[in-house]
C-alpha cells in the first residue's frame, strides 16, 4: 500500500532507480545524478546491475581526506573497507626506522578488504597523497549485504578473489609489496 | 560486536553510572516522549525479524518495512474492528468480574489472617482480621470516587503521545540505516571507524535487550500458563501473558502479577485455600526460574553487566524516576555503557587524538592558504 504512494505500480517504479533517487528526503545527499555511475567505476562493483548498485547505495559513507591525512594506521583494528572515488593514496609500512612506500592507489581501487575477511589488524598505513574522496563500507553492513543479496555477493566475492589473485601474482613477480590491507 | 578492550576503568564506569542517573533524571521530566519511544523501540525490534526475512528474500529495506508495517496495521485494525463491539458489549460484565475477583482475593486474605489468629494469641489480641476487614471495606467504598476518575483521565492524556510509538517504529524500520549514516557524517575522520563500531554496538545492545525481553516474556507466559493450567485456574494463558508483561517492571510488576494470580485462584477455589497457596508457590517458582535461568539466557547475555551493579542501578532507577525509572534503567545503562566504553577508548588513545589534531591543522592550513599574500 505504501509502494503506491509515489504514483503508479510499485513494481514499475522499482525498475527505475532514478525515480527513487528523486524522492526528496532530508537525509539523502543533494547530488544523486551520477551516483550509480560513480559506484560502477569502482572495481569492486564493476559487474553489478543497477538494481544491485541501488542496494550498495544505501550502505556506504562518503569521507573526504586532505593531502597527508592518515586514513588508518598499521596495526589498527580494521572495521571498514575503503574504495577510492578520487585522489591518490600511499600505502606505507615501517621497516626498522624508515617508512617505505609500498604502493600507490588511485580512483577505482579499493583497500582494507582483509578487515572484512578475517578481522586481521591493518598491515600497513594508508595516507592521502592528494586531496582524496573515499567511500567507506562498515564491516557489519558489508557482511550483511553478502548474506542478504546472494547474487550481488557472488559478484563482489569474485571481484575480491580476482583482486587478491592479482596481488599474489604481482607479489610473485616482485612488482608490489604491500600485502593485504 | 567487537570491543577491543573489556570494559573501562573505574573513572569510565563512574562516568557511565553518573550519566545513566542524570539521564534518568532528565527522562523523568520528558516521560511523555520517553515511554512512547521505548514502546516504539520494542515494536521496532519485534518487527525487525520479519523485515529482515523480506530483505533476505531480495526485497529492498524500505519496501520490506512498508509491507510489514502495512500488514501489522491491517491486522491491528481488523482486530480492533472485531474486538471493540465484543468488548463494549461485555464492559458491564467485566466490571462485575473485576469486583468478583477482588472479593475472592479479600476473602482469601481474611481467611488466612483468621487462620493465623487461631494459632497466635498475639494476632488474636491485635484483632488483625477485624481491622483489616474494616480498612478494606473503607478502601473499596472510596476507591471508585477517588481513583477511577483520575486513572481514566491519565489514560486519556497518554493516548496521543502513545500514538507516536507505531510511527516511530515504522520510521526506524524504514530509515534507521539512513539516520545512522546521517549521524556518522558529523564525526571527524580519525574517529570514524570507531564511531561506526559504536553505532553498531549500541544497535546490537538494544536489539539484544529488547528481543531478550520478548523471549523472556514468552518463556514466562508459557511456564506460568502451564502451571496454572495444571492447577485448574481459569484463563491460565491470559494470566501468564499479563504476569509476564507486568514483570517488565522490576519488583512492582512481579508483586502485581502475584496478586493477580492469587485473586483469580482464590475466586476459582473459594473453599480450597490450599489451591491459592499452591498458585502463590507456583508464581514464586516461576519468578525464581525467571531470575536464575531465563533472565541470564535471554536479557542477561545482552547487557553483560555485573549482577550487583544491575541490582544497585534498579534501586537507583526507582529512587530517581519511580516506576518508569525501574523500567528504563537497564536498557539505558546498557546503551550508556557501550557509549562510555567507546568514548573511554577514543579519549585514552593518544594516537587517534594526535591524528585528529593533525587533520585539524591540515584543514586550518588549507583554509588560510591564500591569506598570507
Amino acid at each position: 500500500m505504501f509502494g503506491l504512494r509515489r504514483g503508479g505500480s510499485y513494481f514499475r517504479i522499482a525498475r527505475l532507480p532514478y525515480v527513487w533517487c528523486a524522492v526528496p528526503f532530508f537525509f539523502k545527499p543533494a547530488d544523486t545524478a551520477g551516483k550509480f555511475a560513480r559506484l560502477r567505476r569502482l572495481r569492486l562493483f564493476a559487474t553489478l546491475t543497477l538494481r544491485e548498485l541501488q542496494v550498495i547505495d544505501t550502505l556506504y559513507h562518503e569521507r573526504s581526506f586532505l593531502k597527508d591525512e592518515i586514513i588508518f594506521d598499521e596495526g589498527e583494528e580494521g572495521q571498514a573497507l575503503y574504495a577510492v572515488l578520487s585522489g591518490e593514496l600511499l600505502v606505507l609500512r615501517r621497516f626498522d626506522a624508515a617508512q617505505v612506500t609500498l604502493a600507490r592507489l588511485g580512483p577505482g581501487d579499493f583497500f582494507g578488504e582483509m578487515a572484512l575477511l578475517d578481522q586481521a589488524p591493518r598491515q600497513a598505513q594508508v595516507r592521502a597523497a592528494t586531496d582524496t574522496e573515499l567511500l567507506v563500507f562498515f564491516r557489519a553492513d558489508f557482511m550483511h549485504l553478502l548474506q542478504t543479496h546472494p547474487r550481488a555477493a557472488s559478484k563482489i566475492s569474485l571481484q575480491l578473489a580476482r583482486h587478491l589473485a592479482q596481488r599474489v601474482r604481482e607479489a610473485n613477480q616482485g612488482k608490489r609489496m604491500e600485502g593485504h590491507l | 560486536m567487537s570491543r577491543s578492550s573489556d570494559g573501562g576503568g573505574p573513572i569510565v564506569w563512574a562516568g557511565i553510572l553518573l550519566a545513566t542517573c542524570l539521564l534518568l533524571l532528565l527522562f523523568r521530566h520528558v516521560l511523555w516522549l520517553v515511554l512512547p519511544f521505548l514502546c516504539g523501540l520494542v515494536l521496532y525490534y519485534m518487527l525487525h525479524a520479519p523485515v529482515q526475512r523480506l530483505v533476505f528474500a531480495g526485497v529492498s529495506k524500505s519496501t520490506a518495512a512498508n509491507y510489514v508495517a502495512g500488514v501489522v496495521g491491517l491486522l491491528v485494525l481488523l482486530w480492533m474492528a472485531l474486538a471493540l463491539p465484543w468488548v463494549l458489549a461485555r464492559a458491564g460484565q467485566w466490571q462485575e468480574a473485576v469486583q468478583h475477583y477482588v472479593q475472592g482475593g479479600v476473602r482469601l486474605l481474611l481467611a488466612t489472617v483468621s487462620m493465623l489468629e487461631q494459632t497466635s494469641a498475639l494476632l488474636r489480641n491485635a484483632h488483625l482480621s477485624q481491622t483489616l476487614g474494616h480498612k478494606i471495606s473503607d478502601f473499596s467504598e472510596t476507591f471508585t470516587t477517588t481513583y477511577v476518575g483520575d486513572f481514566a483521565l491519565t489514560a486519556l492524556t497518554w493516548i496521543p503521545s502513545m500514538l507516536l510509538a507505531p510511527l516511530l517504529a515504522y520510521f526506524l524500520l524504514r530509515d534507521g540505516g539512513r539516520f545512522q549514516r546521517f549521524l556518522a557524517r558529523a564525526v571527524p575522520n580519525a574517529y570514524f571507524e570507531r564511531t561506526l563500531n559504536l553505532l553498531y554496538s549500541v544497535d546490537q545492545t538494544m536489539r539484544a535487550y529488547f528481543q531478550g525481553l520478548l523471549k523472556l516474556a514468552m518463556l514466562d507466559s508459557i511456564t506460568l500458563g502451564l502451571g496454572l493450567w495444571a492447577l485448574g485456574v481459569s484463563a491460565p494463558l491470559t494470566l501468564g501473558i499479563v504476569c509476564a508483561i507486568l514483570s517488565w517492571v522490576p519488583f512492582i510488576g512481579s508483586i502485581m502479577g502475584g496478586l493477580l494470580v492469587v485473586m483469580v485462584a482464590a475466586t476459582d477455589f473459594p473453599d480450597q485455600p490450599w489451591m491459592s497457596y499452591g498458585a502463590v508457590l507456583l508464581f514464586i517458582g516461576v519468578r525464581l526460574l525467571d531470575d536464575f535461568v531465563y533472565m541470564p539466557i535471554t536479557v542477561g547475555r545482552s547487557l553483560r553487566i555485573h549482577p550487583l551493579i544491575t541490582v544497585i542501578m534498579i534501586f537507583a532507577g526507582g529512587a530517581i524516576a519511580g516506576v518508569p525509572g525501574l523500567m528504563l534503567v537497564l536498557p539505558l545503562l546498557g546503551v550508556v555503557m557501550v557509549i562510555g566504553e567507546t568514548i573511554g577508548q577514543v579519549v585514552t588513545d593518544p594516537r587517534l587524538r594526535a591524528r585528529h589534531a593533525y587533520a585539524r591543522m591540515l584543514r586550518e592550513r588549507q583554509a588560510q592558504l591564500d591569506l598570507d599574500r
